[in-house]
């Protein structure tokens, strides 16, 4: 499947997603700047890339877990934006729609790594020993209503590739899970019932002690 | 997929808790610990309670995540300047300045 073809256009209408919307309100500037950018301006270009470096750096972090790779795909988010970007045309929220040409590179480059050898909704599903344990753990809720904003970074950076994907794509960016499912071509049960699992695993994550989470891959710096 | 309408919830046993668990997250307009049909069950089954709690605070500590990070290092604007002028010719530094950070 042409996965590129398919999502680097601007298919797609703006989803019902209050969430993201609400994350995505109108940059000043910004519509200026990609009407000149797609006359190829080269300031123009510099103005959308500092306007959005921040965002595209952050979610593939998150997505990826690993700063090296996070900013080989933000470099190949800008290099994919400033190609197509005469394919936008305002049908939605230009960082909508930057944030969806981003997910969906990590998505690739996930296949190319070693997704590409079995489906995805299998790839998804963590072997049964990667899988949470299913008790219910302690009498007192263990997270006692706060987590450490560093410490649920590091859980998350550690969580099997397909756990992270669908938290950070849900609990993170705001998707729905039919979104979701569209995205990583898995069904809309698969994808509540890898949340379910994703969460599962850092309530485990956030009861360990910290010396066992600095073992977790490398995160924000 | 979403929680079958025949479930009991005055009946409900721990087991099918778990079960119907993510749907009962995924369809919710409101928080699960606060559902009225479950509240019945959650008094008789604390563990079940704490996982709930455990896992709401996860999903609403995780919009935190949200907020970036930081920057790229410069290098990556530096690349990218370069591919671009690979493919189409001078672009991002008209006045030939190849090291020139992206203007704030």
């Amino acid at each position: 499947m042409n996965y590129e073809g398919q999502r680097m256009t601007e298919a797609t209408p703006p989803k019902t997603n209050p969430g993201l919307f609400k994350r995505n309100p109108p940059i000043a500037g910004e519509a200026e700047a990609i009407e000149a950018a797609k006359n190829g301006d080269a300031e123009a270009f510099s103005r959308l890339y500092n306007l959005h470096k921040r965002r595209v750096y952050t979610l593939t972090l998150r997505m990826l877990g690993n700063v090296s790779e996070a900013e080989d795909m933000t470099q190949e988010a800008f290099l994919h934006l400033f190609r197509k970007i005469g394919s936008f045309r305002g049908e939605s929220a230009f960082s909508t729609w930057l944030h969806r040409l981003t997910v969906n590179l990590v998505l690739m480059h996930l296949r190319k790594k070693g997704l590409n050898l079995v489906s995805l909704e299998e790839t998804i599903n963590p072997s049964d020993e990667d899988a949470p344990k299913r008790d219910f753990g302690t009498h007192d809720p263990v997270l006692t209503g706060s987590v450490d904003r560093v410490a649920l970074e590091r859980a998350v950076a550690s969580l099997p590739p397909g756990y992270r994907m669908v938290f950070v794509l849900h609990d993170v960016e705001g998707f729905e899970h039919n979104e979701i499912a569209a995205m990583l071509e898995c069904s809309t049960g698969n994808s509540k019932s890898q949340l379910h699992k994703a969460r599962l695993r850092l309530r485990e994550l956030l009861r360990q002690p910290s010396t066992q989470q600095d073992e977790s891959p490398e995160i924000a710096k | 997929m979403s929680v079958p309408a025949n479930i009991d919830f005055d009946n409900l046993k721990p087991e099918e808790f778990e079960r119907v668990l993510p749907d009962l997250f995924a369809d919710g307009a409101g928080k699960v610990s606060q559902d009225p049909r479950l509240q019945k069950f959650l008094h008789a089954n604390p563990d079940c309670a704490a996982l709930v709690s455990d896992l709401e605070t996860i999903a609403e500590h995780a919009r935190s995540l949200f907020e970036p990070v930081g920057d790229p290092s410069d290098k990556v604007w530096k690349n990218i300047q370069s591919k671009l002028k690979e493919e189409a010719g001078d672009v991002g530094s008209e006045d030939g300045e190849e090291e020139e950070k992206p203007k704030n």
